[in-house]
């Protein structure tokens, strides 16, 4: 009588297990324009936030918000610093710590700073702390420095005001001010010697830190005197650093977390009917691209035709609805969602025919081409691979897909200059301008590029024409052109945009989440969290 | 002084094996492709930033140098710093290792308290029908799930439905024990399955063997209780296999702890070093492994001086090996 008992038990958990799994819609509603979700202000305030994510800020150069260049990063130190400038949700640049902003010309811009800002120390920040942030952001080593633009000078005009003075017309600057590694820190401290950045967060920002164990655990605690209107709802944030899924989830489902970070796509499915939990997916202007080594062995890529062909078998939508369950947008060198971004239907890749691709490789002696395509393990880059592998082979190319753990992966694809891989695949930040992840494509710029790329001047020429160009229209053409070039270098092939999947408990948790994200920050709006219960 | 001689000889044995595994171990963790620098500061950083970083942490001196200079502060007691938190290695593992022990010890108990007497109790009831079927099936499941399927399992029932107990939220013992039990008993359960199993396994073929020996024929002639025979007579001649099992239950239980700590989210030691691999922290690999190859001698060691105490045929002596 018992092993029949038994054999039902077992058999009711398989079912149980593998009906929870039934397709459904994805939640990836508005709740305002620009909004996935708006916090209720009627809500208490107080309480402790359990929120988790999956790695933490795991950098060898620590917690220097200047070096940081990893969106978990971005996302931890954005509870302790600020920047002079913020990203709205759609994109339009909005005032932070500075109140207002002048552009006397296409290379001046003069900020007006808040007076009423303090650091977590008490301190007032000054102008010398924004303008000696800067200036030590340009001379570090950070990838930031790239993206900040040609700045030729930072000075303190008063003790309210800091003027920038670049050396020619760069559109992205007051977007690469808005991130993390632009904000402005404690100078006179960093000075004096008294506080070390790679090791303690002092910020301008709604929280401080009480305690961090690496790769454990954080905890903040609101401050009582952020210059913002209000303290933050929260009094305390605890982030649990949760390297597996499956426990982020159990978390999420007994409410031991109110928020955290899911990387499956089919979170939403799988916590369908779970009571008290919902997943929105949040659009980001991160993507995946397909790195071709132009230095590779036997010159596999060196030709620009293969490269083209490649392009042209390329299936986006077939990506995006087979490995990103389809929350993924095809996207050319501009990521898609952004202001200006340019149609990846319209470009010369998307607009050929397999036909022309297996033509392109036959001019190029490339009929038969096999090559390895090298890629990390973390979902959903190996469902990805497949597909392409799947693509590649209607036009006659066989890929043999190599998974590597991260480390490995990193050591092929950056270890050796020049590389050795063949292909290999990887995800670009997006960032809040559509110019800006262009600069990837200079090696020149992009240093870690250039052990797969080849300069290509004319290509360079049209990525500093999307950045320095300001006027709307022009600015779209030139957008427009910079896809069109990377499309036929076809270096490195953009392909799908990469959601952020974000589960919170409604009955716990009315959180405010941006529908779009450009610099991966969940965590933008933590200080208007609430929680509904106590 | 025999039995002094056999301690010498395993202490030098141990103090040999623990050497060439620091050689192994070094040697593996440089072999690893994809450097700390370039894993840890990723695809953005400078040559410039990898060199420093390389340098800090004396990754840019001749190998050969590296490993003296680890080996030399390891043998006081220092395993250097966690490239990745700055902190002290020994720090790392003090803050973790309770958490790993605490499961361990939780499985081990498990497998002598639950799995010797089930052992014990289907090999007497063994051909009685349906006890010696469910105790064949229960082990036989017990032994083929592996633990991330049932791990998995415990996780997805626990979380989606209210049955009582916790997954995840990991609360340490000094700091609310009430909650540490409530947050590790479900990993420690799904850890003792397997060691259960086997034990229960064991100790049943054991048993079995055991009781067709003639002096337990005698003792049944004798008319000695079933259960003076079972502890008296059966136990101790059973006991050397489960001993020897129980040891290798001991270094199963420090590996299966990586998946129950990976699976329900406790800061522990195995998830630790697997982490560690990830990022090439090799301060932390090289204490890790180290540290398991130790633990892996004492356990040995101390199995075979067990085995000796209880049967004089596996005792430390030269006599003793040749009666082998």
């Amino acid at each position: 009588m018992r092993i029949p008992l038994l054999y039902c038990a077992v058999a009711a958990t398989l079912i149980v297990t593998g009906c929870s799994a039934a397709p459904t819609n994805t939640p990836a509603t508005e709740q305002a324009p620009g909004y996935l979700a708006v916090t209720d202000e009627s809500a208490p305030d107080g309480g402790t936030l359990e929120l988790q994510m999956t790695v933490d800020n795991g950098a060898a150069t620590g917690l220097d918000p200047q070096l940081a260049d990893v969106a978990t990063a971005w996302q931890l130190m954005s509870l302790v610093y600020e920047t002079l400038v913020t990203v709205g949700p759609d994109f339009t640049i909005e005032p932070g710590l500075a109140e207002s902003w002048d552009t006397p010309s296409p290379t001046r811009y003069v900020f007006h700073l808040r007076d009423d800002v303090t650091f977590s120390n008490g301190r007032a920040m000054t102008a010398d702390d924004v303008t000696g942030s800067l200036n030590r952001l340009l001379e570090s080593e950070g990838v930031w420095r790239t993206q900040i633009g040609p700045v030729e000078e930072v000075s303190t005009v008063d003790e309210r005001t800091v003027e920038v003075t670049l050396s020619s017309p760069y559109e992205p600057f007051l977007a690469a001010l808005a991130n993390i590694p632009a904000a402005v820190l404690p100078m006179k401290e960093v000075a004096d010697g008294s506080v070390d950045l790679a090791r303690t967060m002092l910020g301008t920002g709604p929280f401080v830190v009480e305690s961090h164990r690496q790769d454990v655990s954080w905890r903040f605690t609101a401050r009582e005197d952020y210059w913002g209107a209000g303290k933050p709802a929260v009094d305390t944030v605890n982030i649990a650093i949760t390297g597996q899924e499956q426990a982020r989830m159990a978390a999420l489902q007994n409410g031991n977390a109110d928020l955290v970070m899911l990387g499956n796509v089919d979170a939403p499915q799988l916590l369908q009917g779970v009571r008290g939990t919902t997943v929105a997916t949040q659009a980001t202007t991160d993507f995946y691209y397909l790195m071709l080594n132009s230095n590779a062995p036997g010159g596999k890529f060196s030709d620009p035709r293969v490269r083209r062909a490649i392009n042209i078998a390329m299936d986006r939508n077939a990506i995006s609805a087979s490995a990103l369950g389809g929350l993924g947008k095809p996207t050319g060198a501009t990521p898609a969602g952004l202001p200006g971004a340019c149609d990846p239907a319209q470009l010369p890749s998307a607009t050929a025919g397999l036909d022309q691709a297996r033509q392109l490789l036959a001019e190029a002696g490339a009929e038969n081409l096999t090559f390895e395509l090298a890629v990390f393990s973390t979902e959903p880059a190996p469902a990805i691979a497949q597909v392409i592998q799947q693509n590649l082979a209607r036009v006659g190319i066989t890929v043999t897909i190599e998974q590597l753990d991260e480390g490995s992966w990193s050591g092929k694809v950056y270890g050796e200059v020049p590389a050795t891989f063949d292909a290999a695949l990887s995800w670009f930040a997006g960032y809040a301008d559509a110019g800006m992840v262009g600069k990837w494509w200079n090696p020149e710029q992009a240093g870690f590029n250039a052990g797969f790329m080849k300069p290509n001047p004319e290509l360079n020429s049209v990525i500093d024409a999307a950045i320095s160009t300001a006027d709307s229209a022009e600015r779209t053409t030139a957008l427009r052109e910079l896809c069109t070039a990377v499309d036929e270098d076809a270096q490195m092939i953009p392909l799908v945009t990469r959601p952020a999947l974000i589960g919170y408990r409604t009955d716990t948790l009315s959180p405010t989440l941006y529908a779009t994200e450009g610099y991966g920050n969940v965590f933008r709006g933590v200080a208007d969290f609430r929680l509904l219960t106590q | 002084m025999r039995l002094f001689s056999w301690w010498l000889r395993r202490a030098l044995s141990a103090v040999v094996t623990l050497f060439l595994v620091s050689i192994l171990i070094f040697a593996a963790s440089r072999l690893m492709p994809g450097g700390f620098a370039e894993v840890v500061l990723g695809p953005f950083a400078s040559p410039e930033q990898k060199a420093e970083v390389s340098a800090r942490y004396g990754l840019d001196q001749n190998i050969l140098v590296q490993y003296w200079l680890w080996l030399t502060t390891a043998l006081t007691g220092d395993f250097g710093i966690s490239m990745i938190s700055g902190e002290p290695v020994t720090t790392e593992f003090g803050l973790r290792l309770p958490v790993t022990a605490e499961l361990t010890v939780a499985g081990f108990a498990a497998a002598i308290c639950l799995g010797v007497p089930l052992g014990v109790y289907t090999a007497v009831r063994a051909g009685r029908g349906r006890t010696a079927a469910v105790g064949r099936l229960a082990s036989g499941l017990g032994v083929s799930v592996p633990e991330f399927v049932l791990g998995s399992i415990v996780v997805f029932l626990f979380s989606r439905f209210a049955l009582g107990l916790t997954v995840g939220g990991y609360v340490p013992l000094s700091e609310d024990p009430g909650q540490n039990l409530r947050s590790m008993v479900l990993p420690a359960a799904v850890l003792s399955v397997f060691v259960i199993a086997v034990t229960a396994r064991t100790t049943r073929d054991a048993v079995l063997t055991v009781l067709v020996e003639p002096y337990i024929t005698a003792a049944i002639a004798r008319g000695e209780s079933p259960w003076f025979i079972v502890t008296r007579h059966v136990l101790r001649n059973a006991s050397i296999p489960v001993v020897t099992v129980l040891s290798t239950i001991t270094a199963y239980l420090l590996g299966g702890a990586v998946i129950i700590e990976y699976l329900f989210n406790l800061p522990g030691v195995g998830s630790y070093i697997v982490q560690a691999v990830g990022r090439r922290d090799y301060a932390v690999v090289q204490a890790g492994v180290l540290l398991a190859a130790v633990v892996f001698i004492v356990l040995n060691t101390l199995t075979d001086a067990a085995a000796g105490a209880l049967d004089p045929r596996f005792g430390t002596g030269s006599k003793a090996r040749r009666s082998r």
